[in-house]
């Protein structure tokens, strides 16, 4: 899976994807590609098939037909975290954070579970010998070997970093669900963060924001690109935080992409304005078409 | 920063205790106590008996709680693992009973043997336990209770049709080399386990799991592996823990390890609260004399004799109501997922917050 | 030949049985997400209703077809009452809560009840089993060959009883008003809730309905067993979770099929291989059906809404 990968080429790339739920089609002939230091946007109305769409390039769903590629691997039937290994994170719409935990652990559990590991696939009992070197991992655990206490105190401090790239330092030991909503937010970027991903998917990042957070998450988004050299891609009902930053932005509707390109060519293409942004669109923004 | 590999230790690191001693201190604290305790109690059969039976249900409460605290998971089986333990460990001596190690002491060759008869009953609990939690843990937590307790009744029926294993009867005749000091080793174990675990970025993983499956899983955390692996560290304790319990009870038979025994460490794990490793030891410690206490309070008492022997029999459902009241009354448990000392009064010396 | 021919009845008659009171898991999980723990206990409990009301009736009574009668509408009314009950006072307040505290709840119910029978303190009945009274006198309603294959009437009654049941549900399922908001709030209570559809009152009747059946399901096995024991809920109640499961639990049907591929399985360990493995056939068949296909055989491993 080591393959030297440049900047140029695709590190998330979705050809073809098509889901059906029973009857329903989801997700029909879905393209995308993300490059690294790419801002992409996903808009459409609710229920277009946005929230489905992340699901099936994370693993959450399979694809009925087509192809998913994370940094050039086919990852068709493979679960989340070994797509998460191969350098994809994501947010959550609602936020998931694990709530009994410190701020701090939230962030270490992301960094820690990058790597270290041995992935073991279901089904493989052959590969005991790998199995069995995830439980010497935890035996270095249970002997505190100094190998270990180094390793941890290496992943504190990662997470204190990224805690404090998100401006959450003082929230360090408080527990994630005592944290007001923007910060929980933003504790759910820094744990993404933390897995060290090559693309960043996020759901409706500035749902509940007000007017100031909006736009200082705006600049905060253009800042970790350029910081982490990520790819991203954002689901959002803000028209403004999508027209404001993405440089491409892809429209579903119905589970079809019915229109792709700069934000000035989707505000006033014709199918988009039918399908989503609509009158009151026209009228609040003087009449596009 | 420290390079990966290096082998200069991080300065706050650095403490009266050298890094390569911190990992096993505990053990060779524990050991000299151990040896007094065995040596004063040694004399009185009843509490020798008592004791055991109190470390015994600490190993099993403390270990199933690595599982339906700490991972959010359901096992109702734990009595499954335990039985198995108990029979491996028990037709081991049994075969081995005739052996002794010519360079050492007798007492010291059977001791050995003991140890030998205990790990063999832990890994073959260990691997039925990462049989049974493979196909469960895959799906949703709710299988993992039927299958556990499924396993519980399999473990059960395989026994009543062993000869090897004395069939309904039981096993009579194992040598008693239990001792306090062996039992309460165990327990110092795996207390100590479970602490460092919990303390450590396993044990992250699986708060993470309990949390949020599904964000864990996007995080890049091998749920299903956690969870296996937590499983088997659990069922490996519990095999430990039964066979401690067959080197001391005269016998044991497939009643020693039904459902009952099962619901008893839940109750234990639940009162003390999902996650909370001392919360589960003083929950143990009092489920197990509360019984023991009730009876000879109803035996001073004297005139209700009869009543003395319903303490056994109204156990059960009285644990059954303690679980739905506990559940709609405080579903955290008496300590939630904190830990002793965080519950300890204010004056006391306490641990940072947080969970691990 | 006949001797399978024999076990296939057999086995389609306690498969019958189990079906019943699978469809009452399925159903509930199907509203809650909830395995109701405390099914087979709630049947056990159901059962001795049925005991004791015949006994009231005495022996005359007890055998007319309204002394039948009168039996399963006491026994499937009180445990309607109880499965209410249970609902209303340890379930509905659990129901924000994580989904662990309410299955602990249903083992902590579950274990009251079967335990709390088992004492021989006031009306509880004591531990030892008792025998259930012929309410159906046994007749053999059909003889191939010199015996080789017996059908008894209480097989054709009870076969017939648990298909009426079934249809009815079937009906009532889909048939009816009751039905639809019950698949809506299986699809999604709140949603359901925001439609108008008295969530709350949905969730009960589904439950009084699944104890009633289970009820029914439980004298047709005691009559079937001649036998009533306390602990006969959580075994029978097991068996039959294990069919709505290896059906796929949450489906209908597939609770009906997998109940009677179990009643046949169990019937064929005991009749060619051993009756002592019977208890272990059930949970070693689960394992298996967890393995190959883990949504069971009708069902789909339905992916958590993200």
């Amino acid at each position: 899976m080591s393959v030297a990968v440049t900047s140029q080429d695709a590190m998330l790339q979705a050809s073809g994807v098509s889901i059906r739920f029973g009857g329903l089609k989801a997700l029909t002939d879905f393209n995308l590609t993300v490059r690294q230091g790419d801002l992409l946007g996903l808009i459409g109305p609710n229920g277009a098939g946005k929230s489905t769409a992340f699901n099936v390039l994370t693993g959450v769903y399979q694809p009925t037909e087509g192809e998913v590629r994370v940094a050039g691997q086919k990852v068709n039937g493979w679960v989340p975290h070994q797509i998460n290994h191969l350098g994809l994170a994501r947010t959550f719409q609602n936020i998931r954070l694990f709530r009994a935990l410190t701020a701090l652990d939230n962030v270490k559990v992301a960094c820690r579970a990058q790597g270290a590991l041995h992935p073991v696939k279901l089904g493989q009992v052959a590969k005991v010998g790998t199995a069995l070197r995830n439980y010497r991992d935890w035996w270095r655990a249970l002997l505190l070997t100094p190998g270990f206490q180094r390793e941890e105190h290496e992943l504190t401090r990662q997470a204190e970093h990224l805690l404090e790239v998100m401006g959450l330092s003082h929230r360090r030991d408080e527990e994630a669900k005592n944290l007001p909503y923007g910060e929980q937010r933003r504790l759910e970027i820094a744990r993404a963060l933390g897995t060290r991903p090559k693309v960043l998917l996020l759901d409706e990042p500035a749902a509940g924001m007000n007017t100031r957070e909006k736009a200082d998450l705006m600049v905060l988004i253009r800042r970790l690109r350029d910081e982490f050299s990520l790819g991203v891609l954002v689901i959002e009902h803000d028209m403004k935080l999508v027209m404001g930053i993405c440089e491409t932005i892809t429209v579903l509707d119905h589970g079809e992409t019915i229109a792709r390109g700069a934000p000035a060519e989707v505000r006033s293409d014709r199918k988009v304005i039918e399908a989503y942004l609509g009158d009151s669109y026209l009228e609040s923004h003087g009449g596009a078409a | 920063m420290a390079t990966p590999g290096a082998t200069t230790l991080p300065d706050d690191m650095a403490g009266p205790i050298p890094p390569a001693l911190r990992g096993l201190l505990p053990v060779l604290l524990a050991l000299p106590v151990l040896a007094l305790a065995e040596w004063t109690l040694g004399a009185s059969p009843f509490a020798t008996y008592l004791l055991s039976v109190v470390g015994v249900n600490i190993i099993l409460a403390v270990s199933l709680n690595i599982v339906n605290g700490m991972t959010g998971q359901f096992s109702i089986g734990h009595a499954g693992f335990m039985a198995v333990g108990a029979y491996i460990a028990g037709v081991t001596s049994l075969s081995l009973k005739e052996v002794a190690l010519s360079f050492l002491p007798v007492a010291a060759s059977d001791q050995v043997l003991f140890v030998v008869a205990l790990l063999a009953g832990g890994v073959c609990a260990a691997l039925c336990g990462f049989l049974v939690g493979l196909p469960s843990l895959r799906l949703r937590g709710d299988y993992l209770a039927i299958v556990t307790l499924g396993f519980g009744e399999i473990i059960r029926v395989f026994v009543q049709n062993t000869e090897a294993f004395g069939r309904a009867l039981g096993l009579s005749g194992i040598p008693q080399y239990s001792s306090v000091a062996m039992v309460y080793f165990w327990v110092f174990l795996v207390v100590l386990v479970a602490r460092r675990i919990a303390g450590s970025s396993h044990g992250r993983s699986l708060w993470a799991i309990r949390e949020d499956e599904v964000a864990a899983e996007a995080m890049g955390v091998d749920t299903t592996g956690y969870k296996v692996r937590a499983f088997v560290i659990s069922s490996f304790f519990a095999g430990i823990a039964g066979g401690l319990f067959a080197h001391f009870v005269p016998i044991i038979n497939p009643g020693s390890f039904t459902f009952v025994k099962s619901m008893e460490i839940v109750v234990m794990v639940v009162l003390g609260g999902l996650g909370s490793t001392t919360g589960a030891i003083v929950a143990a410690i009092f489920l197990t004399l509360l019984p023991e206490g009730l009876r000879s309070v109803f035996g001073y008492l004297g005139a209700e004799g009869s009543l003395a022997q319903k303490v056994d029999q109204i156990r059960m459902p009285v644990y059954g109501v303690l679980l739905v009241v506990l559940m709609l009354a405080r579903p955290q448990g008496l300590f939630g997922t904190k830990e002793l000392w965080d519950v300890l009064p204010r004056w006391l010396p306490r641990k940072k917050k947080g969970l691990s | 030949m006949s001797q399978l021919l024999q076990h296939l009845i057999n086995g389609l008659a306690s498969g019958t049985i189990y079906a019943l009171v699978a469809l009452g898991y399925t159903m509930v999980y199907g509203v809650l997400k909830l395995i109701n723990f405390a099914h087979g206990d709630v049947m056990m409990v159901g059962v001795y209703m049925g005991y004791a009301t015949a006994f009231a009736l005495g022996r005359e009574a007890q055998r007319s077809l309204w002394g039948v009668v009168i039996i399963f509408a006491v026994a499937m009314g009180g445990c309607a009452l109880l499965g209410f009950l249970i609902e209303r006072f340890a379930y509905r307040p659990l129901r924000e809560k994580p989904r662990l505290t309410a299955l602990i709840t249903a083992i902590g119910i579950s274990f009251a009840l079967s335990y709390g029978f088992q004492l021989d303190i006031g009306f509880l009945p004591g531990a030892s089993p008792r025998a259930f009274p012929e309410v159906i006198v046994p007749t053999e309603w059909f003889i191939i060959g010199d015996r080789d294959v017996v059908v008894w009437n209480w097989q054709v009654i009870s076969f017939l009883i648990a298909v009426t049941l079934m249809v009815t549900l079937q009906f009532l399922v889909y048939r009816t008003r009751f039905g639809k908001a019950m698949r809506a709030v299986s699809w999604d209570h709140r949603t359901a809730a925001l439609m108008g559809i008295p969530t709350d009152r949905i969730i009960a009747l589904t439950f009084m309905l699944s104890s009633a059946l289970a009820a029914g399901a439980g004298l047709l096995y005691a009559i079937k067993d001649t036998s009533v024991s306390p602990l006969m809920g959580l075994y029978v109640g097991l068996k039959a979770f294990v069919a709505a499961v290896i059906g796929g639990i949450g489906n209908v049907p597939g609770a009906v099929v997998g109940a009677l591929l179990l009643g046949l399985v169990e019937e064929f360990v005991v009749g060619y291989a051993a009756s002592t493995w019977r208890d272990a056939v059930a949970f070693g068949f689960l394992i298996l059906v967890l393995l190959v296909k883990p949504g069971g055989l009708f069902g789909r491993v339905a992916a958590e809404k993200v």
